[in-house]
């Protein structure tokens, strides 16, 4: 009976927030909104006393996009008008890590997809469990297109009631996963000095920590111009940007550094002495892009032998040793099939320079870290090797046949065409060859990443301009024969090899899972292409249809494959562990002595702490001695628990160090600059 | 290498469009446009004079707050009362937001009582990239020596609602008043709000 009570009144409370809610909703202006805002709280159930996040959960339709707190060269920041309970205050707005959007020359820090920005709430203490807390909030933002902005208005709302501050795990992911996007604080203080119109900035950064596409987002107008690149130089453990300023300098500026894959680190960078991009710097600069040249132009080289570039330049190269052509004529031919594979090559290079430039942040090397892209790279290796080994032929489309066959019968523009060809069939197949050229090209300043795709092009056609300007090695030109069969054959031995690394490089992201995965997709692409084959032997009509089957079922494979979790594991101190919840939790119950600390590998204070005290052969006897358990909280990827466990010690970021005496009820906490005395003397006290 | 490296950037500085800026306190430079008649006029035929550049979209939001409320209108009167010469420029590039024709915007500007001295056309955005305008609206003050006195906004509050324009600081109103004064500009920059400037490419 007083169950049925009790889902009564749920019904009826159920019922009247329905009704009361209704119009609300209609009242939402327009109801065209262009971003979808939900102001969602951590827990509805806030205890008294304590704070509570809120998140504005924002879906800007597909096209539009909303800005960061510094929107760049236009736009307008996010404002709130805050109606809120008696002694409930709200903090400041914060944003999460921004993307960069070029305009026709004006510069935008937007979101394009998804993302939340956070409120901290401070409930007042003395609040009576039960107590309801309304909250109302006018966000007014600004939502553009490439063509077009509109200035828009929500009013959200939510209702908090007091409780115990429970946080239901499936919000706490959500929360954890928008998180993971705000930056983290970078802990170390940059330095910045405007001169001569440059800006140049120095940040410290380990040597070893990773930055992709690294740029500095500036909080605020007057420091940087936004429109200008960004040029990135890493020396030792400092990050140096130079690029344009707009203003004098002079107060310390704030600012987001992001370090791609959408993480970011926020910062403060006070005026003083920034050296201009050292020599020693641009010296490797130097050496990695002539490294980079000698490798695209070796690229280019072995591209010749591909499969899909063999049939065209065979055909172009047997034309040439036939004899009758005079020397002019082959001079000629040489010339223009060189200057149409280096154009070619250079507007490939070009249009991917453009599509970096406006914004799309990944590079070649970050698409390979996609198991994906790896998965699609190993079929087509496959298939290549297959091909060169002979299973079935690679019969060219009709138009590539034709315009061939117009440049054997000589002519500079069949040549011209000839080689424009060639350099585009050739270019899905740089992948597993050209890889590091390629990815030392996107980080050159852009004069020298396109003498890179035109080193590519060189490579690709030198063998070709040696066969017009030396006679001699045309007329050394082996006549065709069974030669050439085997020696197809024996190039499908490097092909499988390369097939085998790539089932390697998946196996390291995805897993036993995932390389079974695309071996298996492998296999079924061979049984077609064998099946492929046997058609093709006995002349079958439409020959290609199986292999074809085979590629979809293959394909199929891609979308099931997965990157698994990267496996924690950092370098460690001696007999360390990663730091857990429950790990501490056990190891005080056994009431040993603990050493806590947290590090990220962008975080220089924690690597000269781990350097010069914690991994010392000193520190180690002593704790060993000592039977210190030590346990490390990684916080590279900015690891939401370990966030959390972090702000409870009343520290935004890394470095944070606990000492745990058995028998104490609490951590001491360690300065955060270490030295080997200090914790050689904690044991044992 | 560092040679190169100069060459690299000056090639990207003449590539990338909009680093040209005017420096408030330096003379501004000069400019020819075609206006909505078709007449040719140069910043240089005002010599002595002071000039006002408002960089115009009538498509723009924050543009349609301040002519609808009658604010940038006011503000036009006021400043050629007191005998400032107002450009109005329009730096839409053809097919994008704002952009008009010479009849177009001068039905416009009848229409909506606006009363620039001249409605000047910049389709290919040449002048507005050399004051590296950003925004519609974007303001310039120009004195009568031909020094840029103020860039930047034009009041304030960056907002697109016509209620907060009663309680905004209007920054061209109080540059003009302290020029007449004979005081120094006390806001000579800010940044400017609004929709970005649809330029070509």
């Amino acid at each position: 009976m007083g169950g049925m009570r009790f889902s009564f009144v749920t019904f009826l409370c159920a019922f009247v927030t329905l009704v009361l809610a209704s119009p609300a909703a209609a009242q939402v202006p327009g109801n065209t909104r262009h971003i979808a805002i939900e102001l969602i709280a951590e827990t509805d159930t806030p205890a008294a006393g304590s704070e509570v996040a809120l998140a504005f959960a924002s879906v800007p339709e597909p096209g539009w996009h909303g800005y960061w707190k510094n929107p760049g060269d236009a736009g307008i920041e996010t404002t709130l008008d805050w109606t809120l309970p008696q002694g409930v205050t709200a903090g400041p707005l914060d944003y999460p890590v921004p993307q960069r959007l070029l305009i026709a020359g004006l510069m935008n820090y937007v979101y394009e997809g998804p993302f939340a920005q956070f409120a901290t709430l401070k409930i007042p203490a003395g609040l009576a469990p039960g107590t309801r807390l309304p909250v109302r909030v006018k966000s007014d933002y600004l939502v553009c297109t490439d063509e077009i902005c509109v200035p828009e208005s929500a009013q959200l709302e939510t209702v908090l009631t007091i409780g115990d501050g429970a946080i239901a795990p499936a919000r706490r992911a959500r929360f954890d996963r928008w998180r993971a996007a705000l930056p983290k604080p970078l802990g170390s203080e940059a330095t910045y000095q405007v001169a001569e119109g440059g800006f140049r900035l120095a940040v410290p950064f380990p040597a070893e920590a990773a930055a992709i596409d690294a740029y500095f987002f500036p909080a605020s107008a007057g420091t940087v111009n936004f429109a200008a690149p960004q040029a990135v130089t890493r020396s030792g453990d400092l990050l140096l940007i130079e690029t344009a300023a707009s203003g004098a300098g002079g107060p310390p500026i704030d600012g987001v550094l992001s370090v791609g894959g959408g993480r970011g680190l926020s910062l403060r960078a006070v005026p003083g002495i920034v050296a201009a991009g050292p020599e020693h710097a641009a010296e490797i600069d130097w050496a990695s892009a002539l490294l980079a040249l000698g490798g695209a132009l070796l690229g280019g080289l072995i591209l010749n032998i591909m499969p899909c570039v063999f049939p065209i330049l065979s055909l172009k190269a047997l034309s040439l040793a036939r004899g009758g052509i005079d020397e002019d004529t082959a001079r000629g031919e040489a010339r223009a099939y060189t200057a149409g594979v280096i154009l070619t090559c250079v507007a490939l290079g070009a249009v991917l320079l453009a599509l970096r430039a406006a914004g799309a942040s990944a590079g070649w090397a970050f698409q390979l870290q996609d198991p994906r892209a790896i998965l699609i790279l190993l079929l087509l290796t496959t298939a290549i090797a297959f091909n060169l080994a002979g299973l079935f032929e690679l019969s060219a489309p009709g138009a590539i046949n034709r315009a061939a066959a117009s440049g054997s019968r000589g002519g500079t523009g069949g040549a011209f065409a000839t080689g424009a060809l060639a350099a585009f069939i050739a270019t899905p197949c740089t992948g597993p060859f050209m890889g590091v050229a390629l990815g030392a090209a996107l980080v050159l300043p852009w004069p020298l990443a396109l003498g890179i795709f035109a080193g590519l092009g060189l490579g690709l056609a030198l063998p070709f301009l040696l066969l017009g300007y030396v006679p001699a090695l045309r007329r050394r030109l082996p006549r065709p024969g069974a030669w050439m069969d085997r020696f197809r054959k024996a190039l499908s031995v490097p092909m499988f090899l390369t097939a085998l690394a790539l089932a390697w490089v998946l196996g390291r992201q995805a897993g036993v899972d995932g390389m079974t995965l695309g071996l298996g997709a492998a296999l079924i692409v061979a049984v077609g292409l064998w099946w492929m084959g046997r058609r093709q032997a006995r002349g079958a009509q439409r020959a290609w249809v199986p292999s074809a089957a085979a590629a979809l079922l293959a394909l199929g494979a891609v979308m099931l494959v997965e990157r698994e979790p990267a496996a924690a594991a950092p370098m460690l101190a001696a007999n360390a562990q990663p730091f857990t919840q429950a790990k501490l939790d056990q190891l005080r119950g056994e009431g040993r002595p603990i050493f806590a600390y947290f590090t990220a590998d962008w975080c220089i204070t924690c690597k000269v702490n781990e350097k010069s005290a914690i991994e010392t052969a000193d520190v180690a006897k002593a704790f060993a001695d000592g039977e210190v358990q030590v346990l490390v909280g990684d916080w590279t990827d900015g690891d939401p628990a370990l966030g959390r466990f972090i702000e409870q010690h009343n520290r935004a970021g890394v470095p944070l160090y606990l000492w745990y005496e058995p028998g104490e009820p609490g951590p001491r906490i360690l300065p955060q600059l270490l030295t080997k005395a200090m914790l050689t003397d904690l044991p044992g006290r | 290498m560092t040679k190169l490296i100069w060459i690299g950037a000056a090639a990207l500085a003449l590539a990338v469009p909009g680093t040209a800026q005017q420096t408030t306190g330096q003379k501004a430079g000069n400019f020819k446009l075609t206006d909505v008649d078709g007449r040719t006029v140069a910043l240089s035929d005002f010599a002595g004079k002071t000039v006002v550049l408002e960089w115009h979209n009538p498509g723009c939001p924050f543009v349609q707050k301040h002519y609808g409320g009658g604010n940038m209108q006011k503000t036009q009167a006021a400043a050629r009362a007191q005998g400032a010469v107002w450009l109005t420029i329009n730096s839409g590039a053809p097919g994008k937001q704002g952009h008009m024709s010479g009849a177009e915007a001068k039905a416009l500007m009848a229409e909506q009582k606006a009363e620039p001295t001249r409605y000047l056309l910049d389709p290919r955005g040449v002048v507005g990239k050399g004051y590296a305008a950003k925004t519609t609206p974007h303001l310039y003050v120009i004195d009568g020596r031909g020094t840029l006195v103020y860039q930047g906004g034009i009041d304030d509050k960056p907002t697109a609602d016509q209620a907060d324009i009663a309680g905004a600081r209007n920054h061209v109103l109080a540059a003009l008043g302290e020029m007449r004064a004979g005081k120094p500009i006390s806001v000579a920059e800010t940044r400017p709000y609004g929709c970005s400037v649809k330029y070509a490419g």
